[in-house]
């Protein structure tokens, strides 16, 4: 085999190989909640695959005078079109899988690379004279399978994942594989009529994988999401797929960004308040006038709708690293205005580093409602050094408020940073002045404040008078003192960048 | 994996490459292979430690939306590729003692990971606010120097197992079987115990005592062999 074909197959194998791990991950991530260690664990099966693939492709390897004739090519284009093949099926085996699996699956699908593993010694054994010069020539071949690698990961990850679904890069993956399979038993040295029946093999097996597509792939991420416990029929009313995650909506409204709660589109506090909403409209309660508010995470936008409509609030920048949610607000009437509203800025950038690029940014409250502390990534918003960089952007008596998710150690590490504090259910209002709640001043905030110029509380309508009671006495009822709070999260470790807090747990 | 090594076959080459001043002869030999499959999983293993929270570490100070994830995955690659490619370089000349390079190389990665945290952290502070291809650029200085060495270490181990075996296959399988295990190993060791008990400072002290570790014990069978 000629050292140009090895190197042609060992980049689209490495290209291939890395589209997939990056599909998988997508789907996994999915499927384990986000955790942190679904990387880890998806690499390491995806890596293991590799290995056992290069052991496999030993006893492959054991002719030593392979660069002669056909058949090593035969070899590898068999290999080529198998592992191609099985790597299309692999999404949708694991999603039929997921829905017998109860708790967290096994990131199963990249021992699959097991096929691709062998690839690399095979063609570097077909390709590579066992001469002097091996060692050079295994690196070409190693640096062709990178230079595929990172094109995978540019061009699937950066580009096809904006534009394309998982079903659809599969079937592109697919067809392109197609494509390299017919060059490569073009050059296998057979006969006119066995190429013809080689390609008609090929196309039609190929085919009638890319035909089944949009039956292998349906419900991808309600079987994913839910395994065991979807039900027959259940749909997702939206599904956003883009290079960075994935946001799938319930019919009931509840939004996931990457398999976890991400929150519900609501912004009524009465009612059965699902998303608990009312404590976007305490900030009201806990301070004075705030002009300049920074919301980090917009999520569904229900409480970026909120906090844009506290009277006083001058001006509302929201960062979000997920474009796709700013792309739902249109659907749902609630926080549909959000998006034009001339006091709202949304940028797309990651909320740590925006803090970093605007040192000079000051802001009256700083509101964080990201993700939940078990999720991978959290530490970069729960971390000292997080809360020390949110402190210095607070304007003097500026307020940082921010979902614990109920971790002691989230609580804890906020209760270092600043000397003053005030629990609001599982959020946390934390300053460098005193925090002054003042319910009287809230409840007049409330009876002027309007949504989409639609009063939230009328002060003359008596429904509304017994339902601003019932959400006042919520609110109090959800206050938490310091003292009690730095009693009960005594023992908790602070989240530090270094520690991680409860990523890995 | 030591199975995998020691196969039945015999482990003479089978064509006529072996240059006798390529290696000091026992270090040429039967005695080296015994530690070849430990110490390259060990390299395998300690190399997805430092991309794990070197990526981490990045992520801090560059973000974690998609465009610094993809320039600093990248930048990785770019770098285990230029090291390929000098490390097939090196070992074109069967004189070049293979071994050794390995021991050196595994030193520096070693050692450049006991300075790695802190050298992160300052460029980073440093180079607050840069776009995309800032990014891009500041992490491929960064991790430049240690995935370029991590990634010599394949070819130049190649080159020595063809010496011995004279099959291309065999070796590449055989060294890429044990890297990679080792690396897949720390993937696992990373998300159920070294990140969560380590943190990221343990976890690349970690690292660069593999690294250090598996340097002195080649120099020790590389000395053996010359004794």
């Amino acid at each position: 085999m000629r050292l140009l074909v090895a190197l042609a197959v060992a980049a689209f194998s490495g290209f291939v190989s890395l589209s997939y791990e990056l599909l998988w991950f997508r789907v996994y991530g999915v499927a384990n909640g986000a955790l942190a260690s679904s990387f880890p664990l998806l690499l390491g099966t995806y890596l293991l695959g590799l290995a056992l693939g290069s052991l496999w492709s030993q006893v492959l390897c054991r002719d030593t005078s392979p660069t002669t004739g056909t058949r090593p090519l035969r070899l590898v284009t068999a290999f080529f079109v198998f592992a191609n093949g099985v790597a299309y099926l692999s999404i949708p085996g694991f999603a039929a899988a997921c829905t017998f699996t109860e708790g967290s699956p096994a990131p199963w699908m990249g021992l699959l690379t097991i096929f691709l593993g062998a690839l690399f010694p095979l063609v570097a054994h077909f390709g590579v004279p066992a001469d002097t010069r091996a060692g050079a020539r295994v690196s070409y071949l190693y640096v062709a399978n990178i230079v595929g690698s990172a094109a995978g990961s540019l061009l699937t990850g950066f580009w096809l994942m904006d534009v394309l679904s998982t079903a659809g890069i599969s079937a592109v993956l697919l067809g392109g594989s197609m494509l390299g399979a017919a060059l490569l038993l073009a050059g296998c040295g057979l006969t006119r009529r066995q190429l013809a029946g080689a390609l008609v093999a090929v196309g039609v097996g190929g085919g009638g994988l890319l035909a089944a597509g949009p039956v292998l792939f349906d419900r991808l991420y309600e079987r994913v999401q839910f395994q065991a416990k979807t039900e027959p029929g259940f749909r997702f009313t939206h599904v956003v797929e883009n290079r960075s995650g994935v946001i799938t909506v319930a019919p009931d409204g509840t939004i996931y960004g990457g398999g976890t709660y991400d929150g519900v589109f609501n912004t009524d506090p009465r009612g059965t308040d699902k998303n608990l909403i009312f404590r976007a409209y305490a900030l009201s309660a806990l301070h004075p006038a705030p002009r300049r508010v920074l919301m980090i995470g917009l999520s569904s936008g229900s409480w970026a709708q909120v906090v844009a409509n506290l009277p006083g609030v001058e001006e509302l920048t929201v960062v979000e690293i997920n474009p796709g949610y700013r792309d739902l607000l249109a659907h749902y009437p609630q926080v549909a205005s959000l998006a034009h509203n001339p006091k709202v800025r949304i940028e797309f950038d990651d909320g740590r580093r925006w803090l970093t690029t605007h040192p000079d940014a000051r802001f009256d409250i700083i509101v964080a409602n990201t993700m939940v502390h078990w999720a991978g990534g959290s530490a970069h918003v729960l971390s000292r050094e997080f809360n020390e960089l949110v402190k210095a952007h607070l304007s003097p008596g500026g307020v940082y408020f921010f979902n614990t998710t109920a971790s002691h150690r989230a609580s804890r590490t906020a209760t270092d940073v600043f000397p003053y504090s005030v629990g609001v259910a599982h959020c946390l209002a934390v300053a460098d002045t005193p925090i002054q709640v003042d319910l009287e001043r809230w409840r007049a905030a409330m009876l002027r404040m309007r949504i989409d110029g639609v009063p939230v509380f009328e002060a003359g309508r008596e429904e509304d008078r017994r339902a601003l009671d019932a959400l006042e006495a919520r609110v109090s009822g959800s206050l938490e003192a310091r003292p009690r709070m730095l009693r009960r999260t005594d023992a908790a470790v602070p989240v530090t960048d270094d520690n991680m807090g409860h990523e890995w747990d | 994996m030591r199975a995998t090594l020691s196969a039945p076959e015999p482990l003479v080459p089978e064509s006529p490459v072996m240059d006798p001043l390529a290696e000091p002869r026992s270090a040429a030999g039967v005695l080296p292979l015994r530690w070849v499959a430990p110490v390259f999983f060990a390299s395998g293993f300690s190399a997805l430690l430092y991309q794990t929270v070197w990526q981490r570490a990045l992520f801090t100070h560059y973000g974690t939306n998609v465009e610094s994830v993809t320039v600093i995955v990248t930048a990785f690659m770019v770098g285990l590729g230029a090291g390929s490619l000098l490390g097939g370089v090196y070992s074109r000349d069967p004189r070049r003692p293979a071994l050794l390079a390995f021991c050196l190389v595994e030193a520096a990665i070693g050692l450049f990971g006991l300075v790695s945290l802190p050298l992160i952290e300052k460029v980073g502070a440093l180079t607050l606010g840069m776009g995309t291809l800032g990014t891009g650029v500041v992490s491929l200085l960064l991790v430049l120097v240690p995935t370029t060495l991590m990634g010599a270490t394949l070819p130049v181990l190649v080159a020595f197992a063809v010496r011995l075996w004279g099959n291309v296959g065999r070796s590449v399988g055989a060294l890429y079987f044990v890297n990679t295990l080792g690396s897949a190993a720390a993937s696992f060791a990373a998300a159920f115990f070294v990140m969560s008990h380590l943190g990221q400072a343990g976890t690349v002290q970690l690292a660069a005592g593999l690294n250090l570790g598996v340097a002195l014990l080649v120099s020790l069978v590389l000395r053996r062999g010359r004794a």
